[in-house]
């Protein structure tokens, strides 16, 4: 069927919509802007997604555990120390006493620490050993271990920072894409209302066209075409806005939280863009699509 | 060339706008459709356009029942016949050039070809020198003129006028006529539907009377009142 229209054509079909989309300015601009509010929508989700599942896989690289105790004695801490250093596996064992954690506690934080003030006195933290396993494979099953001892109250490891991480990443993309999914339609359909009022415009025009001896693709092509453009611009304008805000953000939030992975805005923001184009373009050719179908009856 | 066979038209709920109509046109002939109104002559056409289906018999157009065509081939069969409506149908906005080319473009002729094939008609309507102007600007015989040039634009091997003089004064009217006999005349099928008694029954040509949907009359070198 579209092998029915010749390339040169094309010409007038893009003239045909340009002056479409100038003369409904309004219902152009509005277009554009329900489009590109759902596809930023759903950039922002996207991106979220993104630099959590960082976190989580640079979580799961990681191959400490961290034994939180309860109130120990010396003599209980050393036989507890001896029977960490018996789990095979374990490579490295280190006590973290309470004053140490409120140390590193302070480093990490470092110039923010302003919100730990008050806290120095009433020191709420554990004492824990620290350990390394010899590989991150082994973290599960040396923690089943740990969990055993008696004197160990509790067992912090990646593993189960990378499932929560993980279960976080899902939520965000769920909820993104079900988000996106309502103002896509809702943007499909301002799109098809503003085709409708193009075909209603060009009645005369499309009737002409027909007793002359037009076929149906040839009379529908600039409508198609306007709804593409219309979907397009609004996919630029979100990734556009994107772009901007993620190296905005990133060079912010970098420095407050330096021990987020983020992701470099190179090449994720061009995958991103164009999944946004071709999200952009596919509202544009659906809506349009409904109303050609509907309200030109070729 | 032009053949309806027992071609009956009734309009859903509506009347019997055309009964049992049989009808041969040959290749070249110049042929007056005349009757009152409401007597079936622009059903007629529409039935060639394909706009309406009849409700029997077949329409044969150089050898294919046009009753039969899929929607696919209905625009080519547009493209072989040209058409004069009598409200002329143009675009107000568009200029006279613009107008007679979009038939052209539609067709998706090569812009070359559209330049001088638009230049050569509006000199044969003797409209050259108004290219630029938009129809509002133009009189009555003159819109008509340009809605002529757009349906030969093409070069159609058959013309429908549908009452191409209605709304014009005499002597407009005779101008209108001279063309299509000369179009006619280069070879061109024509199909005048009028109710101007004075243009056929000077011309003499042949005359096909409608009734109630009925043909009534079917002459050679007819005159208005049989
Ligand atoms: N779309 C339609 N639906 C229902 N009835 C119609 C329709 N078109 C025409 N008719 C009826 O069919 C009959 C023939 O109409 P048609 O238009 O063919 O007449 P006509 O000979 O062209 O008349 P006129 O000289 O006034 O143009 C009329 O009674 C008209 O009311
Ligand atoms: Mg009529």
């Amino acid at each position: 069927m579209f092998t029915m229209v010749k390339p040169r054509t094309f010409g007038y079909f893009f003239q045909s919509a340009g002056s479409s989309l100038v003369r409904n300015s309004w219902m152009t601009l509005a277009s554009i802007g329900t489009v590109a509010v759902a596809l930023l929508v759903l950039g922002v989700f996207m991106l979220l997604a993104v630099n959590v599942g960082a976190m989580a896989a640079q979580v799961e690289e990681q191959v400490e555990l961290t034994a939180y105790l309860a109130d120990l004695n010396n003599q209980q801490r050393a036989q507890l120390e001896a029977e960490l250093k018996a789990i095979p596996g374990v490579a490295l064992v280190t006590f973290v006493s309470r004053e140490e954690a409120w140390q590193r506690l302070l480093e990490w934080y470092g110039d923010d620490r302003g919100f730990l003030a008050g806290w120095e006195d009433d020191n709420p933290l554990r004492e824990a050993f620290a350990l390394r396993a010899d590989s991150a494979f082994r973290v599960g099953e040396i923690a089943a271990a740990v969990a055993r001892l008696r004197g160990v109250e509790e067992v912090i490891h990646g593993r189960e920072i990378v499932e929560q991480l993980l279960a976080i990443t899902r939520a965000v993309r769920l909820v993104g894409i079900g988000l996106m999914a309502g103002l896509a339609l809702a943007s499909t359909f301002i799109i098809a209302n503003t085709i409708r009022i193009t075909v209603f415009a060009r009645r005369r025009e499309i009737s002409i066209m027909r007793y002359v001896g037009a076929t149906a693709w040839f009379v529908r092509w600039p409508f198609i075409i306007e709804g593409l453009v219309l979907g397009l611009i609004g996919a630029v304008v979100a990734s556009s806005v994107l772009a901007w805000g993620y190296y905005f953000a990133v060079r912010s939030l970098a420095a407050a939280i330096p021990f987020w992975p983020f992701v470099a805005p190179w090449p994720l923001l061009q995958r991103l863009a164009l999944a946004l184009l071709a999200l952009g373009a596919l509202i544009g050719v659906v809506g349009s699509g409904m109303s050609v179908r509907r309200y030109l009856d070729v | 060339m032009l053949e309806f066979r027992k071609v009956t038209k009734a309009y859903p709920n509506g009347p019997i706008a055309l009964n049992d109509v049989t009808l041969s046109v040959s290749q070249g002939e110049f042929v007056f459709v005349v009757g009152q109104s409401g007597a079936g002559k622009t059903t007629l056409t529409k039935l060639l356009l394909r706009e309406e289906k009849p409700t029997q018999g077949q329409i044969i157009l150089n050898g294919r029942d046009i009753t039969k065509m899929r929607a696919g081939e209905i625009p080519y069969l547009r493209r072989s016949i040209g058409v004069v409506f009598q409200d002329f149908r143009l675009m107000p906005n568009w200029t006279v050039e613009e107008n007679v080319a979009f038939a052209m473009v539609v067709v998706e002729a090569s812009p070359r070809l559209i330049h001088r094939r638009v230049a050569k008609v509006l000199e044969l309507v003797g409209l050259a020198r108004k290219a630029k102007q938009l129809p509002g600007k133009l009189s009555g015989g003159e819109q008509q003129r340009v809605a002529l040039a757009r349906a030969i634009a093409n070069q159609p091997a058959f013309v429908i006028a549908d009452e191409p003089t209605g709304n014009l004064d005499p002597e407009t009217a005779w101008g209108i006529v001279k063309l299509l006999l000369e179009i006619n005349a280069a070879g061109t099928t024509m199909l005048m539907v009028t109710h101007a008694k004075q243009i056929v029954d000077s011309l003499r040509k042949r005359v096909v009377a409608l009734e109630g949907g009925c043909v009534v009359r079917d002459e050679e070198r007819g005159v208005y009142h049989g």
